[in-house]
């Protein structure tokens, strides 16, 4: 049905996904037992639950579908420089307002992608957009909860909400990077491309920093932070993935 | 999850038992000999009050102390069946320790109050999350057996006489039955894999079994105090015959996969049906208990820095008109 | 000196080993107030009081319910309700309930007309 350049687009489409989410999910595991308060430890956890088993549907369709391998290997043998993440999400945890900032800018981007990805032309995609698009709803209805009661809390809080969303925000950005292929994509209908669903972020991010009384960076004054999608990373990702795959590298070939 | 095991009271310091109200007394103890289950807002002697805080609290604190041992791993789980597994269990155990923590609320103590003292060392915990989880498969020995353990330990409190306390713990043994699957899943996958993955399971078997002897506590002496305790359902059962029971239903599950147990002595006496036992020694669990263990120090520096570095959101979010009362059941 | 963990997200915490754990960690209320839940599995059925939960106002608890109350199993709804704003009976006036069973006129174990019908018919066949 699709043709052998528009497949490649779109494992890479599926990849960076995939890798976004494992990542993202990883990283929000490390709270798990140190949250704030028990409630929020609790909710904070089946986040990155969701984000994770998001991760395992994509990977599955690489898998299953598109000729890959599966899913354990993918996320536990490849090396640094086959992941495609984007460099937002390797970032270490910081404290409760990088992590909670990040969450906001991430997820907000996801639930347009996955409701985008919903009516899509590859239909093993938009059969787990239309499954999962509900969890990401409540990721973002927590993430803009939390942002829109700190931002309007405290002077430590509304200090706090702003400096993180101006650390985070160029490396938000760096979600939308574009890869070879893309366009084929979009002109088949698989998706709407990383610079319309950049123009609806935008969009949505405004309007929730507005509720929330806080400033949104002049985006024209910022560089995103590329390179993600091309296998360039911080320092942050190999110590994640090595710590990540520790158990795992043991023995590769044993059932664990 | 992990059910409190041993209660401690430090027999020292305890003041003698409260006289009651002979008539109130006598009501009381009729409703809870009739099967009948105490409630928030009921007369209650200040023994029981203050028994059942002293153990739904250590309750709840062994569970959010609990969900230390094995987070240790939570960022290396091989696999995403249980990476997606153990961050399901971790979580849940501070699940537990909300539920349980609402549950003695309701007899009058904040959970500031409560969590003050965690921190600052008046308030115990189970033992057993003193030591350290060194491998992978030690999550599989506590996910396997600690949780057994406290399952054993819960089934027999979920019959007491507090309401709020046996709702919580119907909710808490549901939650169980996912942990010892889970955990028993891990064991055996390591007890049936490669000679590495075996001989890693069985070098923290024969680390974990001292603690897990521990976890029921040294045998009741059947004391006026302990008679009354269980006449009014707060205990529930001896510490001995819990840890009959545990070493019954899974010591069989241990052996069939060929692991072996630090403990020469340990078999059951098929004439009397119960297992013998080298004692474990009592003198490192009261070290323990006192603050020496190997992970003491740092179980209660990690509480105490997460409700540090989260006060600014709980300052930020707190409203100048709140005013907290004690939550119903 | 930080402590060094077997848990790798522990020492990258940075955690003083010096440092002493306070007599008193939290103030009043930093964990806020308590807000009774109320858990729907299926349409048609009753919302039943599952427990509480801590939570700064009305949203959050809505938000933190969803997690602690819903995370397995069927849920369709839930409500919250501030503990402040249930008034409940006290247990102490039970009394008030004691003769309720007894109430046959009120139940329809209380109407019993086989023995009546039963006579009317045999006194028919007498006739």
């Amino acid at each position: 049905m699709f043709n052998t350049d528009t497949l490649n687009a779109l494992r890479r489409l599926l990849l960076a996904m995939a890798d976004d989410h494992l990542i993202i999910g990883h990283r929000n595991s490390e709270w798990t037992g140190l949250g704030p308060i028990l409630e929020e430890d609790i909710a904070f956890s089946s986040i990155a639950q969701d984000k994770i088993g998001h991760a395992l549907g994509l990977y599955s369709i690489l898998n299953e579908q598109l000729g890959e391998a599966d899913p354990d290997t993918l996320a536990f043998m490849r090396n640094e420089t086959d992941f495609t993440s984007c460099q937002l999400v390797e970032y270490p945890i910081g404290e409760y307002d990088f992590s909670l900032v990040r969450h906001l800018l991430f997820d907000v981007a996801a639930l347009i992608r996955f409701e985008d990805a919903s009516h899509s032309a590859y239909d093993p995609l938009a059969k787990l957009a239309r499954k999962v698009k509900g969890e990401i709803k409540y990721h973002v209805f927590h993430a803009s909860t939390f942002v829109k009661q700190l931002g309007q809390g405290n002077e430590e809080s509304k200090a706090r909400m702003q400096s993180a969303i101006n650390q985070n925000m160029a490396l938000a950005l760096g979600m939308f990077e574009s890869y070879e292929g893309e366009e084929l994509l979009v002109q088949q209908g698989i998706y709407k491309g990383e610079a319309a669903i950049r123009t609806a972020w935008l969009g949505e991010v405004g309007a929730i920093l507005l509720e929330a009384g806080l400033k949104m960076p002049d985006i024209d004054k910022l560089e995103p932070v590329y390179g993600g999608r091309k296998g360039f990373h911080t320092e942050y990702l190999q110590p994640l993935l090595d710590e990540m795959t520790e158990v795992f590298r043991i023995d590769p070939a044993a059932e664990w | 999850m992990y059910g409190g095991g041993y209660i401690h009271d430090d027999q020292k310091k305890k003041p003698e038992m409260q006289a009651e109200d002979p008539v109130l007394l006598a009501e009381f103890e009729a409703r809870i000999a009739r099967g009948e289950k105490i409630e928030p807002r009921d007369w209650m002697p200040a023994d029981y009050r203050r028994q059942l805080i002293r153990m739904i609290e250590q309750h709840a604190h062994s569970e959010i102390i609990g969900a230390l041992p094995e987070g240790t791993w939570i960022t290396r789980a091989p696999g995403f069946r249980r990476k997606l597994a153990l961050m399901a269990k971790v979580q849940d155990e501070v699940g537990h320790a909300q539920l349980l923590y609402s549950a003695a609320e309701t007899l009058g103590k904040s959970r500031e109050d409560m969590i003050n003292d965690l921190i600052n060392g008046k308030s115990k915990y189970s033992n057993v999350f003193n030591y350290p989880a060194k491998t992978w498969a030690d999550v599989a020995v506590i996910g396997f057996l600690i949780d057994a353990a406290a399952i054993v330990n819960q089934v027999a409190n979920s019959k007491g006489s507090y309401g709020p306390y046996c709702r919580a713990l119907e909710r808490i043994c549901y939650e169980e039955s996912f942990h010892l699957k889970q955990g028993h899943s891990v064991f055996v996958y390591l007890a049936t894999g490669t000679p590495t993955q075996r001989a890693m399971v069985q070098d923290a078997l024969n680390r974990w079994w001292q603690p897990i002897m521990h976890f029921f506590g040294p045998s009741d002496k059947m004391s006026q105090h302990t008679e009354t305790l269980m006449r009014w359902k707060v205990k529930m059962a001896s510490n001995d015959d819990m840890r009959q029971q545990f070493l019954t239903m899974y010591v069989p599950k241990i052996w069939e996969l060929g692991l072996t147990l630090p403990d020469p002595n340990l078999k059951k006496n098929p004439e009397t049906n119960q297992w013998e036992f080298t004692e474990p020694d009592w003198n490192e669990f009261y070290e323990v208990i006192k603050g020496n263990g190997p992970c003491n120090a740092e179980r209660l520096a990690v509480r105490r820095a997460s409700e540090e570095r989260g006060a600014w959101v709980r300052a930020a979010l707190k409203r100048a008109d709140q005013h907290y009362v004690t939550p119903l059941a | 000196m930080n402590i060094q963990s077997l848990d790798p997200r522990v020492t990258r915490l940075g955690i003083d080993s010096e440092e002493k754990n306070p007599d008193q960690t939290l103030q009043r209320e930093e964990h806020w107030e308590t807000f009774q839940v109320f858990h729907q599995k299926k349409r048609g059925e009753k919302h039943s009081s599952v427990g509480v939960v801590h939570a700064p106002n009305a949203e959050m608890a809505l938000l933190f319910a969803k997690e602690q109350y819903a995370r397995r199993g069927e849920t369709v709804n839930l409500w919250i309700v501030n503990t402040r704003d249930v008034l409940a009976m006290d247990y102490d006036d039970y009394d008030v309930f004691s003769t309720t069973p007894e109430k046959m006129y009120r139940d329809p174990a209380g109407y019993k007309v086989n023995e009546k019908i039963a006579a009317y018919k045999k006194a028919q066949l007498d006739v």
